[in-house]
Formats: structure tokens, C-alpha cells, sequence
């Protein structure tokens, strides 16, 4: 019992140090209220041979709602350009997404430039593939494990119930098995009554 | 009155070590000496703290600029409710308002148990100070509001212009006072496992616990939603920002716990689940607060870099730790009767609705947590942003809403397919009748179609829930539609305020599925131009530039658009947006541009201008309609009156009578009749 606690201890002391280190990390970056307007690097391709834009307005407005803005405002390109003037950053993104665009490029090629150039983090949300896919599946596999999980332990439960019942029978509080559905009915209505 | 409360916080550090030490020790030794004297302990701790805060005011009332964290937080001339609201407007203040309300809800807490629950309140008690003494040793030691500067700068730097705003200034108490109220909670779960007495006494105590933190959580998250729908002027009111999701993970799962709460008060069972929600409750109010104040996640909510990240990381495994092993060495006393009659019953929809609402909690998490894990594993940032959220959480939340709908039609222990049968034919029929009604009106996305069906469902439980009940005291009382009403709700009002709560939930997500057709209009306008275009509902809106004005305000140059609007040919009120820079009192600009935005609310929608910026005499705003907003205030409200009605105080006698009524058998009753 002594040996188990000892590696608690041991086992929760590792964890607390590997989070107050991430933490203390954590201290060293920049402060992340404040917008970083030298964030901005360019995003530049040459324009294709007899280049014809692929992308109307409206197209390249949700292109942009699909770009992160740099300047950890936490708002994608399009939002942060038409509601924020101070920020330098997302109208200059913007320039580089008119010029893909006029370079005959589409929202796919444009995203991955960005991305060539910033990293993942220019996207508003993470791409498909690899590692990500955890991301994305997790919340859904955990979900439904945990429903399966909780339909087996009700079905459990019940049968629990039915084997227990005639024990149960003569007590208070409870309602004797083999009761029928009527008489369930008329219970209800009680316990409505009884409230009112 | 800066050096008394620089001092006040000291001697309440040393109280809390006493409190601790006492409670602890007296509730180990079982001497009512000791526990007392812990009590008092606790109560002086928190008088203390109180001094600390009144203190701290004083400085920032008085602009004491020699406090570092008055001059970086206020100037001479921010106007005195903000002086008054930069108590929590930055790390230091936050943390001692946050010693604040614990120390208030800890006093609390100890003195209405004071005559009750007397074999648990020593490790309460005990508990409850712990915690406080974590937060008074942080603040103290990592994050101290009262520390000086070498030199006494002529003015402050003056409060972030977003949180110049009546908003700012009840948002963050509202949420401060929904997370620590987690922890009183906690500190009863925290007593009943070391005490073993694990039975429904300690729920009952913590019940009402359980909900003033969340009916605060309600209304503090709401009340951000409209701050940011305000202030933040890029015309939306979540945007599952990391500190956003912080304070909606407690309320998941404090959700999730009231309605557990009830099946282990019925029938006994969910003994360790209803523990694991209480700790998680308050253990997702600290990650939260981590969050926030670790600067490990970029939000545009966060404080500025601090130590106290550590602190809180430390904390939270300690916590973590402590309940880890005393669950794990009370295990057998968690266990429970574990039948279910049916599997479908009351119960068991509660159960699912469990599994959802902890479900959406764990997908928040996961999406707020996912960047760290990916550059751990991968070495590579990536952004979780609103696609990945929503792509998540809709289809979650449109379950949820069913089951706010199925729950209450669905008898407990046992329900007959009669019984389901008449229960669903309303709420069925009104649900597919407003699906069917919108269908044909022309909507054809499915979430906003789903969302307002399953909110006509709802809508018809509850409805059919009240007809009922107001019917049955008409007959049984002779009262009128008004009094059956208000006693139907005064005699049960946990049931009832519970329906009312429903109902906040179904306008809410209703409003919140009319953003789907949320329509963006970007538009220059020079003096006199005019823009036209028709609304989501066919409506022809008409704006017209009344020119830009510049002027100076209080403490800010003020560049301004006016746009007269008009709708369908009738002239409607000045529409106006604001771009404010800020100055101190010698004239030097402080922080960037801030944005006002102008709304016109109407119960269908909101118009919302945004002045992005002006080029010369041109100015560039955004033109939005946002369909159902007013209602997502409203739902908010109805929610946190719907949650202030379930907890209102009621005798004992008056409580719903549950199972005490027994079935008689049908010989009986007839015999009676």
C-alpha cells in the first residue's frame, strides 16, 4: 500500500513539473494581448501563364474567412480587414490574396502558399490529414464510446432491476414489478396531483 | 489606506494558514475547539481580504499612481466607475477579486452550515480555506496589486478602451462569481469522501451551491456574449475564443450535475458520477482561469505574461492529485444501487443528456487544447478556429436540445408506451408543423431548419407541461389561468423554474440559428452617398452617409460616421459608429484605435455598423444584418431567472413529494373510491 501511494506521489510529482514547465514557457512568450504588427510576411507566387482570376468577390471574401490574421487578433483576414483599420497585418494578407487571385491561382493553391509561408497557423482551422485527424474524430469517438458505454451499463441496470425485484416489491418508495401500465398511468397522475 | 491593505493581505495569509491548520486539525482530532476557532480563522481571513480590496479601491479611486498596478490600469481622468471596474481589469486586481468572492462564499458557506452538517463542515471548512490560501498566496507572492513603483509617474496608463464599457464593468464579476462558487462545492465533495459520509447530505448542501454558480455563469457568459457584440465590432458574439470556451466548460458540466443531482436524490445511484462532475466542475473553473492567465494559449482575451501560470498549473495537479486518491480509496463507499426499470425512463434521458452535455465539454476542451497537443507532438502551430467548433458542436447541441425537449415527457423509473404516446403527440406535431412551415417559407439549411424544429418540440413540452399543470390547479383550486401560474410555479419550483429555463435554452438556440442567415455589406460612403439593399427578411433598406464628424469626448478623439437609414420608405433613426483613440490627461495617446459600433435592434433583427476606417472626407464601414439577436439576451436572462427560481428558497413540506406517494394497488383503490 506504501509502495503504491510512493508512486503516486512519484507518478504526480512528474506531472506537476512537466506542466509548470510548460508554464514557465508559457511566461516567455510574447504577450498575446497585444497585436503584433510585424507579423506580416509576404505571400508571393508568379502570376500563371494567360492568368484569368478563378475567384469572384464573394469567393475570395470566404477564401479570406478560411485565412487566419497574423497579428493574434484571432479573427480570420476578411473580418479583421473590413472591422479593424488599426491592424496592419490583415490588409496586407488581403493584398497578397488579390494578387494570388489575379495571378490565376484558386482558393486551394492560395491556401497552401499561405501555408508554405506561415505555417498551419494561417488557417482558420487545421487541414484534414494526418495527426489532424485526431483532432477532428476525437470528440466524435469519445462521444459515441461513451454512449455505447452508457447503453450497455442501462441495459445492465435494468436486468439488475428485473432480478431484484421481488425483493423490492414490498418495500416503500417503489413500484412492484409485474405493475401494469395503467396502473403506472394512475401513479403518474398522483404524483402530479400530490405536486399541485 | 495602500500600506493597510498591502498589510491586510499578509495577516490573511497568515489567518488562512490558521483556518487550514485548524479545521483540519479539529475536524482529524474531532475537538469542537479547534473547529471553531478554524471558523473564526476563515472569517478573519476573509475580513482581511475585504480590508485588502477596500484598500486597493481607494488607491484607484484616488489615483495613488505610486501603485504600480494603478498607474498601469487607470488615469487621472478614466471616469470613476472604471477607476472603480479596473479592480478586475487587470492580473493582480483580478486575482485579489477573485480572493474576494471566495473569501465572501467561503464565510458563507461556514456560517449558514454553522448549526448543520457538523461532521462534514470542519474539512469544508478546511477545504474551502485551502483553496483561499492558494489564491491570497498567489496574489501576495506572484501577482501582488499593492506593489509599489520607484518613482510616481504624473498620470496612469489609462484601462484598455474595450473594457471602457458598462459591459466590461459586470461581465468579469458575474463570471468570477459563477467560477468560485464552484469551489464551495468541491469542498463539500472533497469532505464527504474524507468523512465517508457519501449518502445524499452533502448533495443537499451543495446543491444550491451548484446553482448560484451556475445561474452566475449564465449570466456572466451571456453578458460577454453582448460585450463582444458591442465592443468588439466584428459583428458576431462568440467566436470560441480559448477564454470564451473556459467559461463554458463549467457550465457544461455544472449543467450536467444539476440534472445527475437529481436521479442520485430519486434513486440513489450516480454516487461517483455526481463526485466527478462537483470536482471537474471546479477543477474546469481553475483550467480556465489558467488558461487565462498563463498566456499558454493566444486569445485576444488574456492577460498580460505573468508567473502565475505556474502557480495555477501546480494547483490544478495538486487538486487533481488529492481527489484522484481520496476517490480511489473511497470507492467502495461511492458504490450505489445500480437498477433501472426501463431503459427508457426519466432516467436514463437524463443520462444521455449527461453524456451530451459532457460530451460538448470534452469536444471544447479538446478543440481549445488541440494546438498544444499538435505542436507537442508534431512540432507544427495550427489554429483551432470557428469551423473546427462549429463543424463539432452543432450537431451536439441540436441532440441537446432534443433531449431538453424528450426529458421531461418521459416518466421517471417506468414509462408506458401509452404514456409515451400521448406525452409526444403535441410537442411532435408543433415541432414538425414549425419544421414544415419554414421548409415551405423557403429554408433550406438544415441546421437553422433542425434548430427551429426541435425548438418548436420543445417549445410544445413545455407548453403542454404548464397547460397541464395550470389545469389541474384551475380544477383542483378554482383559480384563474394568472394565479394557477404563478402558484403552479411558487409550489414546485425546482420542476417549473426548470421549464423555464428550457424555454431561455429554445430561444436561445433559435436566435442562435438565425446568425445562418446573417447577411455583410461592405460600402464606402463619401457625405451624401446612398447604399441599398434588401434584409434577410425581402425588406428594402435604404443608407444614407450624413458625413463624418470629428470631435473630442471626455478622455478620446472621436472620429465618427451617421448613416440615416430607412426601411421599406420609412425613415428610421441616426445610425452612428465611432473610432475612438484614446489620450491621458497630458494629451499622449493611449492604446490603439478602438471601434463603437452602432446597432439598431428590432426583435427580428439587428442592423450593425462598423466604421472599419476613413480616407480623407470617404468613409469604410460594414453593414450587417444580424437575424434573432436581441433574442439571444433575452434567452440568456430567461435562463438566469429560470435558474434564480429553481434555487429560491421552499419549506421542506413544499418540495415535491417524488416517490412518498406509493401505488396502491388497483383492489385498493377501488375499495377507496
Amino acid at each position: 500500500m506504501s509502495l503504491d501511494r510512493r508512486e503516486f506521489l512519484v507518478g504526480l510529482g512528474g506531472i506537476a513539473t512537466a506542466l509548470a514547465v510548460r508554464g514557465v514557457g508559457a511566461q516567455q512568450q510574447p504577450n498575446t494581448a497585444n497585436m503584433q504588427q510585424d507579423a506580416y510576411r509576404a505571400v508571393f507566387l508568379p502570376a500563371k501563364a494567360g492568368a484569368t482570376p478563378q475567384l469572384d468577390n464573394l469567393q475570395r471574401d470566404a477564401l479570406e474567412k478560411q485565412l487566419k490574421c497574423q497579428c493574434t487578433c484571432v479573427l480570420d483576414v476578411y473580418t479583421c480587414r473590413t472591422t479593424d483599420f488599426s491592424c496592419g497585418v490583415s490588409p496586407a494578407m488581403h493584398r497578397d490574396v488579390i494578387r494570388l487571385v489575379s495571378g490565376g491561382y484558386n482558393a486551394d493553391e492560395i491556401k497552401q502558399a499561405f501555408v508554405d509561408v506561415y505555417g498551419e497557423v494561417a488557417l482558420t482551422a487545421p487541414v484534414k490529414e494526418g495527426f489532424n485527424y485526431v483532432g477532428y474524430f476525437a470528440p466524435s469517438i469519445v462521444l459515441a464510446t461513451g454512449g455505447i458505454i452508457l447503453t450497455m451499463m442501462l441495459r445492465r441496470w435494468s436486468l439488475n432491476a428485473k432480478v431484484s425485484a421481488p425483493v423490492a416489491a414490498g418495500l416503500a418508495n417503489s413500484v412492484p414489478a409485474g405493475t401494469t401500465d395503467a396502473e403506472l398511468e394512475r401513479l403518474q397522475r398522483a404524483l402530479r396531483e400530490e405536486e399541485l | 489606506m495602500t500600506l493597510v491593505g498591502e498589510l491586510s493581505l499578509w495577516i490573511a495569509l497568515l489567518m488562512g494558514v490558521w483556518a487550514v491548520t485548524l479545521s483540519f486539525a479539529g475536524g482529524w482530532m474531532r475537538r469542537e475547539d479547534l473547529i471553531i476557532s478554524g471558523e473564526r480563522g476563515l472569517y478573519a481571513t476573509a475580513g482581511f481580504v475585504g480590508l485588502a480590496s477596500v484598500g486597493l479601491w481607494t488607491a484607484l479611486i484616488t489615483s495613488d499612481f505610486s501603485v504600480k498596478y494603478v498607474a498601469s490600469y487607470t488615469s487621472a481622468n478614466l471616469p470613476t466607475i472604471y477607476k472603480i471596474s479596473a479592480f478586475w481589469g487587470g492580473q493582480a486586481g483580478s486575482m485579489l477579486f477573485w480572493c474576494l468572492i471566495l473569501a465572501g462564499y467561503g464565510a458563507a458557506a461556514t456560517f449558514t452550515n454553522r448549526s448543520k452538517n457538523r461532521a462534514l463542515m470542519p474539512w469544508v471548512t478546511g477545504t474551502n480555506a485551502a483553496v483561499l490560501l492558494f489564491f491570497v498566496a498567489a496574489t501576495v507572492i506572484a501577482s501582488n496589486p499593492f506593489e509599489r513603483l520607484e518613482w510616481i509617474p504624473p498620470d496612469g496608463r489609462g484601462l484598455n478602451p474595450q473594457l471602457q464599457n458598462p459591459a466590461m464593468a459586470i461581465h468579469p464579476p458575474m463570471l468570477y462569481l459563477g467560477y468560485v462558487a464552484t469551489s464551495i462545492p468541491f469542498g463539500f465533495a472533497i469532505a464527504a469522501l474524507i468523512t465517508r459520509r457519501l449518502d445524499a447530505e452533502w448533495l443537499g448542501a451543495v446543491r444550491r451551491w451548484a446553482l448560484i454558480s451556475w445561474v452566475f455563469l449564465t449570466l456572466g457568459i451571456t453578458l460577454g456574449m453582448w460585450w463582444a457584440y458591442i465592443e468588439l465590432g466584428w459583428g458576431g458574439y462568440w467566436m470560441w475564443d480559448p477564454v470564451e470556451n473556459a467559461s463554458l466548460l463549467p457550465w457544461l458540466t455544472g449543467t450536467a450535475f444539476l440534472h445527475s443531482i437529481m436521479i442520485q436524490e430519486k434513486r440513489g445511484m450516480l454516487r461517483k458520477w455526481n463526485v466527478v462532475l462537483v470536482v471537474g466542475t471546479f477543477l474546469l473553473s481553475i483550467l480556465g482561469t489558467f488558461i487565462t492567465r498563463s498566456g499558454i494559449i493566444q486569445s485576444v482575451h488574456s492577460f498580460a505574461q505573468s508567473n502565475i501560470g505556474a502557480w495555477f498549473a501546480w494547483f490544478l495537479v495538486l487538486a487533481i492529485g488529492v481527489t484522484v486518491w481520496l476517490v480511489s480509496i473511497r470507492l467502495k463507499d461511492l458504490e450505489s444501487k445500480a437498477e433501472l426499470e426501463a431503459m427508457i425512463s426519466r432516467e436514463a434521458a437524463f443520462l444521455y443528456n449527461n453524456l451530451v452535455l459532457v460530451g460538448i465539454a470534452f469536444s471544447v476542451l479538446w478543440g481549445t487544447l488541440f494546438p498544444i497537443l499538435s505542436e507537442a507532438v508534431r512540432g507544427t502551430k495550427i489554429t483551432v478556429g470557428e469551423s473546427f467548433f462549429n463543424a463539432v458542436n452543432v450537431p451536439l447541441g441540436l441532440l441537446l436540445l432534443a433531449l431538453t425537449g424528450i426529458g421531461p415527457l418521459i416518466a421517471w423509473r417506468r414509462a408506458s408506451v401509452a404514456n409515451i404516446q400521448r406525452q409526444f403527440a403535441f410537442p411532435a406535431f408543433l415541432g414538425l408543423l414549425v419544421g414544415a412551415v419554414l421548409f415551405v417559407l423557403g429554408i433550406r439549411k438544415l441546421s437553422p431548419l433542425m434548430a427551429w424544429g426541435l425548438s418548436g418540440f420543445v417549445t410544445g413540452t413545455i407548453l403542454q407541461e404548464f397547460y397541464k399543470g395550470i389545469g389541474a390547479r384551475m380544477r383542483m383550486h378554482g383559480e384563474n389561468v394568472l394565479f394557477a401560474f404563478v402558484n403552479l410555479v411558487a409550489r414546485n419550483r425546482r420542476r417549473y423554474g426548470g421549464y423555464i429555463v428550457h424555454a431561455g435554452i429554445v430561444i436561445l438556440f433559435a436566435a442562435f440559428a438565425g446568425m445562418a442567415f446573417k447577411q455583410e455589406h461592405d460600402v464606402t460612403f463619401a457625405d451624401g452617398d446612398t447604399f441599398k439593399t434588401k434584409d434577410p427578411f425581402g425588406r428594402e433598406w435604404t443608407f444614407t452617409s450624413e458625413g463624418i464628424s470629428r470631435f473630442k469626448a471626455l478622455n478620446r478623439d472621436v472620429v465618427a460616421v451617421s448613416l440615416r437609414p430607412t426601411v421599406d420608405g420609412v425613415v428610421q433613426p441616426v445610425l452612428t459608429s465611432e473610432k475612438r483613440q484614446h489620450f491621458d490627461t497630458r494629451g499622449n495617446p493611449t492604446f490603439q484605435e478602438a471601434t463603437e459600433v452602432g446597432i439598431m435592434s428590432f426583435a427580428r433583427q439587428d442592423v450593425y455598423l462598423v466604421l472599419a476606417g476613413t480616407v480623407g472626407d470617404r468613409a469604410e464601414v460594414r453593414i450587417n444584418f444580424n437575424p434573432l439577436v436581441a433574442w439571444v439576451w433575452i434567452g440568456g436572462i430567461l435562463m438566469a431567472v429560470g435558474g434564480l427560481i429553481v434555487m429560491w428558497p421552499q419549506e421542506e413540506r413544499q418540495r415535491q413529494g417524488g416517490y412518498r406517494t406509493e401505488l396502491q394497488p388497483q383492489h385498493a383503490e377501488a375499495a377507496t373510491v
